[in-house]
């Protein structure tokens, strides 16, 4: 726990960033894409790791020992990225992530990833990563790699989403996160905006749908959607991460989503090992909207209770679990970082 | 410096080519001088990450070159300002930021109420 507050972690990647894992000079690329953010956007007051420590391949035992052992986080998503067409193994492949999650079954859950464009393969890999490897949700990209072009696929696709969407509620899972915003190299952008969640939460009233990353830059039209289905929720993973070095930008995304969408629709995520997880935990627990922000525009303040729920009480939720009765088991008591 | 502002007016912001947003609306464009047939453009960036950078200056060094006078361009990025909302041109905060501030909304429930409504009609 940080403080007073149980911490659920939507989403840490194992990456693989070791140079014989990415395709040529487009995956070298995106990797020092994602070193460059890594090292824009850590605080003075934390550590930027040298691009050797950071360019390299993340094993299971890594990101355990960042998230766990060197942060106040309780539970944790372990999540694939499938970027087949940059990297040999996608970046993130879903079997390290089972292997990740099965370290610490009763606080690691592993969140499966299919490429919905491949069909009955794509829906026999649901049910292997449910029945053999525990998946609770899935995770989808929106804009697939393969074959040297960029496949654009639409979350309100009845011949291409949703017989994925039933197959996961065929296997008894409800949770689904997307990527949005936030293009993974030189995607179609239209492709990452969230306009078609609106189709997708209307056909599945049943499914809770994540948007990651808030659709950014679209954070307007994440609202929007928000607000009209109580079946879609936001995460701020690598959002918050902009809250020192970009304290106003982060503070009107947070008042805006606070506002218009409220806090139970807001999940916390790390992107562990792209951010250290600690120096966010902690800022986002000290975190306040600028009073001027709040006057000028009305947001309303980021409170304790919201900083609860969004840190860990809202993915508890979304994944069925008793919040107080998983606090009792699972909480670790804070390490006063 | 007119003629340079209106060709770079048509090169599209990477995320928002479809809503038709052009570099000089999202607010990206700093200064513009030329000196002996070589212009020089300092923008900033909406966000240090941006993976479509490279072909931003790209496609802004391009159209500045085809401006009479320019035989050189080059487009450099400033790091000591930060990009604001606030330089959004007004049809562009039309475009990227149609919710209005909460200060302005009394009901938050009323005006989903009627702006769904709209939005369905439509």
């Amino acid at each position: 726990m940080i403080d007073d507050a149980f911490v659920f972690d939507g989403v840490a990647h194992p990456f693989n960033f070791d140079p014989k894992n990415a395709y040529g000079k487009p995956g070298e690329m995106f990797s020092n894409h994602l070193y460059a953010f890594h090292a824009t956007l850590t605080p003075d007051n934390a550590t930027t790791l040298p691009p050797e420590d950071f360019l390299r391949d993340w094993t299971p035992t890594d990101i355990r020992q960042m998230v766990y052992e060197e942060s106040d986080t309780d539970m944790l998503v372990a999540m694939p990225l499938p970027l087949t067409d940059l990297y040999r193994d996608g970046l993130s492949p879903w079997e390290e992530c089972a292997e990740l999650a099965s370290r610490d079954p009763e606080r690691t859950v592993f969140w499966g990833s299919v490429n919905p464009l491949e069909g009955r393969r794509a829906l026999d890999l649901m049910e292997r990563q449910v029945k053999e490897f525990g998946a609770k949700a899935f995770k989808f990209y929106n804009v697939r790699y393969d074959y040297g072009t960029p496949y654009p696929w639409r979350m309100d696709d009845p011949q291409i989403a949703f017989p994925v969407f039933e197959k996961a509620q065929e296997l008894g899972v409800n949770l689904i996160g997307v990527h949005k915003g936030v293009p993974l190299g030189p995607q179609p952008v239209e492709a990452t905006q969230t306009w078609d969640m609106d189709g997708a939460a209307a056909a599945f009233p049943d499914i809770n749908f994540v948007i990651f990353h808030v659709g950014l830059p679209f954070i307007d039209e994440t609202c929007w959607q928000l607000i009209r289905f109580p079946n879609l929720y936001a995460s701020i993973a690598a959002t918050v991460n902009f809250s020192v070095r970009a304290p106003r930008m982060f503070a009107e995304i947070i008042g805006k989503l606070l506002f218009w969408c409220g806090e139970d629709k807001i999940i916390w995520g790390s992107e562990a090992p792209l951010f250290h997880p600690q120096w966010a935990l902690r800022a986002f627990m000290d975190f306040q909207i600028p009073q001027d922000l709040c006057d000028g525009y009305g947001y309303p303040q980021l409170t304790d209770q919201a900083k609860k729920k969004i840190l860990g009480e809202n993915l508890l939720r979304l994944h069925g679990m008793d919040v107080e009765q998983t606090k009792s088991k699972l909480a670790r008591p804070p390490s006063g970082r | 410096m007119e003629e340079i502002r209106r060709a770079l007016a048509q090169v599209y912001d990477p995320c928002c080519a479809e809503k038709g947003i052009s570099v000089v609306d999202m607010g990206l464009l700093r200064s513009i001088a030329v000196t002996d047939g070589r212009a020089r453009i300092e923008i900033l960036l909406t966000s240090g990450w941006c993976p479509f950078a490279a072909r931003v200056l790209d496609e802004m060094k391009l159209a500045a070159e085809t401006v009479a006078g320019v035989d050189t361009a080059e487009v450099e990025i400033v790091w000591d300002e930060a990009w604001t909302t606030d330089r959004l041109s007004a049809d562009a905060t039309k475009k990227l930021r149609f919710l209005p501030d909460p200060v302005a909304v009394t009901d938050r429930d009323a005006y989903l109420r009627q702006h769904a409504r709209t939005e369905e009609a439509s």
